[in-house]
């Protein structure tokens, strides 16, 4: 077990260290003015309008609260007057820059205040995936199962292939967004059929059982797990499908049939087993790439999680929501890639062997 | 060479007639005869159902045309996703063939190079430190004619160092794969202020990876074939079995992934778009034309014409490879 995880974790925690620090001195470097002082600038609380002293004060006090006051890096160049002009020379700040805070409260599990409504990140975030986390691992299991069974479909059923295949190709040329309209347009419009809601969630009322409360709110799940699982579908069925008829036309194959085994049994017990090798790395992927796509269906159909925590963050340049929102993705990837190797490593041991 | 199938033929012309009519319709945005002009609402009609002049594919709620906005959603279409993708698959070639070509140990560089990157840094970082400068300025020509009185014997004797150029592709790698794109994309272009150019460079930084993995994979193959070996025994200069002997072969491999990129690339403009993030909020684009029917989802036309649009380009561009004559197939 140490021999397995040590390696990988020094692979891929560096990358997840490196691509936040990333973001977060792109995202303090950049981002100048602090965002809110607009309304500070534009208010006129009875018929006062504030003087320009009064707006610098409440900019430093603002920065002050938000650690923005601070220098941003460890060493940062700043501009001294010399005699001749004006230069650019290297400070030494110590520890007590912007950067140090954030890894520190970082490494500490805190991911600081939001920008907008000063509420914990940490809370916003895990409010968010409360809501996300059932939408995305039922479409997990959705896609597994669906794209199992129509790869087994496919496989029986020749003459299915041209027609699906040509089905998929089409749905995979569209974005998630088009599909997820073209379902609203389909299945939640009074003019052609409505037969789900089109947006929002289910309010739990207090006075109906459980089960009520869980077939209405999967009855509001409905249009966002198709299109999500609509999406995602064609590549991994191409992929195993492709794979499968590589192993179908393999020796051990033949063996099997001239053996007088079905054709079922062939498929399930000797060629499918071997197909799947390649698609648990790209089944892995998918955890990550359904957060992402969480961002555009949770925004179509009003729903709230974490999309659209990071759609919002990101539009009304709330850095610190931003940042975590990503780290929690991070840390989704990081995991779903060590669990994935974990898994070829078990299914296939000969790879443990080259390694 | 075998002969292509009518149906090869058929869809590979198609393809093409489809992408030059959306070039060609990009290119001429400002002199067609548009019978409503672009980006001016008509407050008279407003979400008005197409097949009526003059607006033959109707309104959206805010009244603009919906047969203008898809023009000019194709010139915004072909100035993003076409030099994101060409410079993505500049950058991962360079980057990706660089890898696998020379590997972790092959690029050595000699170690006086070393020696002169690091004075030259010292010197830089004394001008620009904090104190006196006058101070430094004796510091760095002291240590300058140290250096050069030591340069001259020291790059005899230590040996060259190979520069682990695989290691550092592979590590950026890692660094740009480790968040989906999408997401990426969305954090880095709300750092910045939006517009074109912009959205252009941050597609092209979430996407060259792809490229440089392909590339690299496929340099790391061409390698170790013998006639690439025969071209280092015979002493051709580098930059001449890069470029003449190797590139040919990987030429293959980016001529294949390019369209493919460019329809991935049209997705993540068009879905980027749809989210409010990067482009300026007066340019139209086919997700901001999608966009707008979230405001009333029973207008139709503003999802059926801008996702057709969307998907016969993504198709006609996944057609492309499947080049159905001469010697590729």
């Amino acid at each position: 077990m140490r021999r397995f995880l040590f390696p990988r974790l020094a692979r891929t925690l560096p990358a997840a260290w490196g691509i936040l620090s990333v973001i977060f001195l792109l995202s303090r470097a950049l981002s100048s003015a602090p965002e809110g002082l607009t309304n500070i600038q534009g208010a006129s609380i009875g018929g006062h309008a504030a003087t320009p002293d009064q707006i610098r004060a409440a900019e430093r006090l603002l920065r002050k609260r938000r650690g923005l006051d601070l220098p941003l890096f460890y060493i940062t160049p700043a501009a001294t007057a010399t005699k001749q002009a004006l230069a650019w020379r290297w400070h030494w700040h110590g520890t007590h820059n912007q950067y140090h805070t954030w890894l520190y409260s970082l490494l500490h599990g805190d991911l600081g205040r939001s920008f907008r409504d000063e509420q914990s990140v940490s809370m916003v975030v895990l409010r968010a995936l409360a809501s996300t986390l059932p939408l995305t691992c039922s479409a997990f299991v959705g896609i597994v199962i669906v794209s199992y069974w129509l790869t087994l479909l496919l496989a029986r059923h020749r003459w299915l292939r041209p027609a699906v295949l040509a089905g998929l190709t089409v749905l995979h040329a569209l974005p998630l967004f088009v599909v997820a309209f073209f379902l609203l347009l389909l299945l939640a419009n009074p003019d052609v059929l409505a037969l789900f809601p089109a947006y929002g969630l289910n309010r739990p009322e207090s006075d109906t059982s459980w089960g009520e409360q869980l077939i209405s709110s999967a009855y509001y799940l409905v249009l966002p797990l198709l299109s999500l699982v609509l999406v995602s579908l064609p590549s991994l069925v191409v992929q195993v499908d492709s794979a499968l008829q590589h192993e179908l036309k393999a020796n051990y194959s033949l063996t099997a049939r001239a053996k007088g085994l079905p054709e079922r049994l062939v498929i399930r017990r000797h060629a499918l087993r071997n197909a799947l090798l390649p698609a648990i790395s790209y089944v892995a992927d998918l955890l990550p790439a359904l957060v992402a796509g969480a961002i555009v269906v949770e925004l179509i159909f009003a729903m709230p999680g974490m999309g659209r925590l990071l759609a919002e963050a990101a539009a009304s340049r709330d850095f610190p929501v931003l940042l975590g929102a990503i780290s929690v993705i991070v840390l989704a990837r990081l995991l779903a890639q060590i669990v994935a190797d974990w898994l070829q490593v078990w299914a296939n041991p000969r790879i443990e062997a080259q390694a | 060479m075998k002969q292509p199938r009518p149906t090869e033929l058929w869809a590979w012309w198609l393809a093409v007639a489809w992408l030059a009519l959306v070039v060609l319709v990009a290119l001429c945005a400002d002199f067609l005869p548009l019978s409503y002009p672009a980006a001016t609402p008509d407050l008279y009609a407003i979400t008005q159902p197409p097949f009526a002049g003059p607006h033959w594919l109707g309104t959206d709620p805010l009244g603009r045309d919906v047969l203008a906005g898809l023009i000019f959603g194709a010139r915004t279409a072909c100035l993003v996703s076409a030099p994101a993708g060409l410079a993505a698959a500049v950058i991962g070639t360079i980057l990706g063939s660089a890898a696998g070509y020379w590997g972790n140990q092959r690029l050595k560089l000699p170690a006086g190079l070393a020696f002169l990157l690091v004075g030259l840094l010292l010197f830089w970082g004394c001008f620009t430190g904090p104190g006196p400068w006058f101070l430094s300025w004796l510091v760095v020509v002291g240590l300058a004619l140290v250096a050069a009185a030591r340069l001259m014997r020291l790059s005899e004797r230590v040996a060259p160092q190979p520069l682990p150029l695989d290691t550092i592709v592979l590590s950026l790698l890692a660094l740009l794969t480790s968040v989906p794109q999408l997401v990426l994309a969305l954090a880095i272009a709300a750092v910045w202020p939006p517009s074109l150019s912009t959205l252009v460079a941050v597609l092209t930084f979430t996407y060259w990876p792809v490229t440089a993995q392909l590339v690299r994979a496929d340099m790391r193959r061409i390698r170790q074939l013998p006639y690439m070996e025969a071209a280092r025994a015979i002493g051709l200069p580098t930059w001449q079995i890069m470029g003449r002997h190797a590139f040919p072969l990987l030429w293959k491999t980016i001529r294949v992934t390019l369209p493919l990129s460019l329809a991935t690339l049209i997705g993540l403009e068009t879905t980027v778009s749809f989210l409010g993030v990067g482009l300026p909020l007066e340019t139209a684009s086919w997700g901001r034309t999608l966009a707008t029917a979230r405001l009333d989802f029973t207008a139709w036309w503003l999802i059926v014409f801008p996702a057709c649009a969307i998907l016969l380009t993504t198709l006609a561009l996944r057609q492309l490879p499947f080049y159905p004559f001469g010697k590729s197939s």
